[in-house]
């Protein structure tokens, strides 16, 4: 699949129907997967493809809005949502971008894996698609990890949009499946059912140890804000010392912003340094939304966000 | 200062003096007596001037020296600071950081003709050294000042002009972008007028503040006539915190403008990456 | 410097002692994040592990640090400070790449206008670093930077991990008084014991950093910072975790009559970062912004202070960069560059 996508990327570079292609390639680390912008035909073969390929490429067909030349993005099914969300949402032209859809298996939570193997991730060199099982290089042997044991929380619900269409496709991109019994909100029903002062306390004590290094906003494809409200001096919202109250405040707003627009991509979670478990408090809005306005963000390019439309039908328990 | 470099003194207002609709003259003098006395400062250096509950921001001494017991800062109300600043009546208090960062280089110019340029509120730093200059005016060579601003209405130091305009000793020259029906003076921005005044450069040390573009453009005109870069000296606008060199908002290259500058000559600042982007 | 040992049970016990005395503070790991937190007792703290997430500045240089309070009474206004801290301290388990930012550190915050709260910090503080293990943590890269992690050099003691037991350097009289506080939990190692006890030298990869600033210093104008900002989200997680960046901003809490003017840790990646009220920005984009940050690393610290790079090698903003910015590449890509290109 690998050279199926770097043969695609090197003719349309060549043909000079694109500048820039934003993939994935290999960082100092075989665990570690980058983002990459390859420009030249020779960068082309520094492209990969694999079960750790994480990040959500759709946030940089926003960065090179202030290029000059076209983009082309790689995008796994669920990363397409965003492309849809950012169409609807008037950031991005269809025309604008050329996007290559790559068939996934499911993706590795790190974390999972570093727990499941019980060495620290350093010591992987590798990892494959092995069907229902991932193929995963540990110093000389190749050890089989079951799927259902370290799959990112994402691929177990695996949604693609439907009415998306891909300039190109490496693989045949289809929603992933897999035989499990978790549920999707499960995480949020479980919250659900706690006393109130419980489901307080929980996120109490998540929000203590953010540090507000704000990188759950920078990596999201919804906060594309010139100007963010929590950076505005005037009025000042928010300071920027992490105290608890604040920091609260922070996530309980970038929730609510992200009402109708979150496509569960997980980013966030990923890159939060300290591991709190942003999903649970998104999946919540997914499912609010999703019973308010029977609505998924993502999914089809003709219907209209509900927080930016009304109608006469709507239901609002909440007034 | 104290043994907390973040500490302010607290100083009162004695004076206000609007010189613009947007531009005031803040006159303070320390609370602290045994302050009043000791406090010294260097034409070209600032201080952080506290609103408590509002925040700090630095503003450029415009007095000199030589006037005792009292400091003068000229604030343009701009951000929410300076604004809280022109909110302050006489008698009223405020906090004084300072003095920070260096000084425009009086004992280097002394026997020298010099030059001053402003535009706008660039002229209240440069009026710290005229002030001193023509305190000390034995000391150095023939003093020429261009001056410009938007209208005759953003002139700064309106009174201060007329008195140099008099002065016998001190050659003035300004301009306004655009006049009224009150102006009689010359209109046109402040590098063209420059150009036409055609100062000649020698045995002469030419100082300059005011917008970024207009500095830039006095420079090139400057360097036009002949002015070699070492013999341009100016002072930086950056946005600063701590004002000692340490919270990094006004670092550029290795310096910090808060304690290598805000004055800097031209040959200092083509040596140092990024200054001259600003 | 006279080596001694101490059994893993002991090194508990002492540190028991030492909490009952000073605030004890280490490692501490709560769902699998290593913090630096004051802890009351040797049990609490988790002392196999690689490093910590945020860096032990943190407890010389607060994340959130008050300045002063103020109190506006009438037309009268008063300002105090905080008072001094009351405990003595003591940090255990600190690696030797963290002690070394501290002495980078000590030259911003120590310099001819001295910072009197990271000063009381400093000098209240007794440092018991922590020797790495074998093989260190992949990422790590210290040495390049000419840092060995067994070096006892900065630290007041340093503790060696050698199985059975620690080996102790006394480095310092700060040291003497923290082991008298159980001196008989410790027992004498002879000169030969000690030798062949000690660990061999910490072997990792190394970069030959001796052309590092010369070459960057080259290469301002070249378009290898556009392209590096590419995937650069302007997070600003590289600043917080790294131990020698020291940039922080001021800002008043409470209202004019009653209030707080505090510093707390600030970005030079983010965007308002330089931002001047007249609206002019000298780093508008992440391309400068990110220009910057190498800059100051590797060529204005060293120039500004006469030190090496400002960099020590813990490699936390490589492992948490969320855009894949990985800082031994953008080494690597500087050295190996031949003159100004287009990018």
């Amino acid at each position: 699949m690998q050279d199926k996508l770097r043969e695609i990327v090197r003719k349309m570079l060549s043909d000079g129907d694109i500048e820039y292609f934003v993939g994935y390639c290999q960082g100092s680390e075989a665990h570690r997967i980058v983002p990459c912008f390859v420009t030249e035909e020779s960068e082309v073969e520094k492209l990969v493809w694999g079960p750790l390929c994480l990040q959500n490429l759709s946030k940089y067909v926003l960065r090179t809005r202030d290029l000059d030349g076209k983009v082309g993005v790689l995008v796994k099914g669920c990363d397409a949502r965003a492309l849809v969300e950012l169409i609807k949402q008037h950031q991005l032209e269809r025309d604008d971008f050329v996007v290559v859809g790559v068939a996934c298996e499911g993706q590795v939570d790190p974390r999972k894996l570093e727990r499941e193997l019980g060495v620290p991730l350093e010591q992987v060199g590798g990892i494959e698609d092995g069907g229902d099982e991932f193929l995963v290089h540990v110093g000389e042997e190749t050890r089989k990890v079951a799927k259902e044991a370290v799959l990112r929380d994402k691929c177990f619900f695996c949604k693609h949009p439907p009415s998306f269409d891909c300039d190109y496709t490496v693989g045949e991109p289809e929603p992933f499946t897999i035989e499990s019994d978790r549920s999707e909100f499960a995480g949020v029903e479980e919250l659900e059912e706690l006393p109130l002062e419980e489901r307080r306390a929980f996120w109490r004590k998540q929000f203590e140890r953010c540090i507000r290094c704000n990188a759950c906003r920078e990596v999201c494809y919804a906060c594309y804000c010139t100007e963010c409200l929590f950076d505005r001096n005037v009025p000042r919202w928010l300071d920027r010392p992490p105290l608890l109250e604040e920091n609260e405040i922070y996530h309980l707003i970038r929730a609510v912003h992200l009402a109708g627009r979150c496509i569960d991509c997980g980013e966030c979670e990923r890159v939060c340094p300290v591991g709190i478990p942003l999903s649970r408090l998104y999946k919540k809005v997914q499912k609010d939304i999703a019973e308010l306005f029977d609505y998924q963000a993502g999914m089809e390019l003709e219907t209209v966000p509900p927080l930016v439309n009304f109608d006469l039908d709507d239901q609002d328990p909440f007034l | 200062m104290k043994d907390n470099i973040y500490l302010p003194s607290i100083a009162t207002v004695k004076e206000v003096r609007p010189e613009t609709p947007d531009i005031s003259t803040f006159v303070v003098t320390f609370d602290e007596s045994e302050l009043r006395e000791s406090f010294t400062y260097r034409p070209g250096q600032f201080a952080e001037l506290s609103i408590f509950g509002v925040g700090e921001c630095p503003i450029g001494i415009a007095s000199s020296p030589t006037a005792e017991g009292l400091l003068e800062f000229c604030v343009r109300a701009v951000g929410t600071v300076s604004n809280a600043i022109h909110d302050l009546e006489v008698g009223d208090k405020l906090g004084v950081r300072g003095p920070l960062g260096n000084s425009w280089p009086t004992k280097e110019i002394e026997g020298k003709d010099l030059l001053f340029i402003g535009g706008g509120i660039g002229l209240p730093p440069l009026r710290s050294l005229i002030r001193y200059v023509l305190d000390k005016r034995d000391r150095y060579g023939a003093v020429q000042i261009v001056y410009g601003a938007r209208s005759p209405q953003d002139l700064v130091y309106k009174e201060e002009l007329r008195e140099w305009d008099e002065c016998p000793d001190v050659d003035l020259h300004v301009t306004v972008d655009v006049g009224d029906e009150t102006w009689e003076g010359p209109v046109g921005f402040v590098p063209p007028f420059l150009k036409e005044i055609n100062p000649a450069p020698e045995n002469k040390v030419a100082f300059t503040c005011g917008p970024p573009i207009m500095i830039k453009l006095v420079v090139d005109a400057l360097g036009e006539m002949g002015y070699a870069d070492a013999n341009i000296i100016t002072t930086l606008e950056m946005k600063m915190k701590c004002g000692v060199g340490k919270c990094g908002r006004c670092n550029i290259g290795d310096k910090y403008i808060c304690r290598d500058g805000p004055v800097f000559s031209f040959e200092q600042l083509r040596k140092i990456p990024g200054a001259l982007e600003v | 410097m006279e080596k001694k040992k101490i059994t893993k049970a002991d090194v508990t016990r002492w540190l028991d002692q030492i909490a009952e005395k000073y605030e004890l503070i280490g490692p501490t790991e709560d769902e699998d994040v290593v913090q630096f937190r004051p802890v009351n007792s040797g049990a609490e703290l988790t002392l196999d592990y690689a490093n910590s997430l945020i860096p032990p500045k943190s407890l010389f240089f607060p994340q959130v640090e008050g300045l002063f309070s103020f109190q506006k009474r009438g037309k009268e206004i008063e300002l105090e400070e905080a008072g001094p801290l009351e405990r003595d301290r003591v940090v255990v388990g600190i690696r030797k790449c963290d002690v070394e930012s501290l002495s980078l550190l000590d030259r911003v915050f120590l310099d001819d206008v001295e910072d009197a709260l990271y000063k009381e910090r400093r000098e209240r503080t007794a440092l018991i670093a922590l020797a790495c293990p074998t093989p260190p943590r992949a990422s790590c890269f210290c040495t390049s930077f000419g840092i060995d992690p067994l070096s006892p050099k900065g630290s007041d003691i340093l503790l060696t991990d050698v199985g059975e037991v620690y080996l102790v350097d006394v480095v310092t009289e700060k040291g003497e008084q923290l082991v008298a506080v159980a001196e008989s939990l410790f027992s004498k190692v002879t000169e030969k014991e000690a030798q062949d006890l000690q660990p061999p030298p910490v072997e990792m990869p190394e970069l030959d950093l001796s052309e590092l600033r010369e070459k960057l210093e080259t290469l301002w104008e070249d378009g290898y910072w556009e392209k590096l900002s590419l995937p650069c989200l302007g997070c600003g997680i590289c600043t917080y975790v790294c131990p020698t960046c020291h940039c922080f901003d001021i800002s008043d809490v409470g209202s004019e009559t009653d209030g707080v003017r505090y510093r707390c840790w600030d970005s030079c990646m983010y965007n308002d970062f330089a931002l001047m009220t007249s609206g002019v920005n000298p780093r508008p984009t992440k391309r400068e912004r990110i220009r910057n940050r190498y800059f100051h690393k590797f060529s204005a610290f060293p120039s500004r202070y006469g030190t090496n790079y400002a960099c020590v090698g813990c490699a936390r903003c490589l492992v948490h960069c969320p855009g894949g910015v990985e800082i031994t590449e953008v080494i690597k890509d500087i050295l190996a560059k031949e003159g100004v290109s287009e990018g």
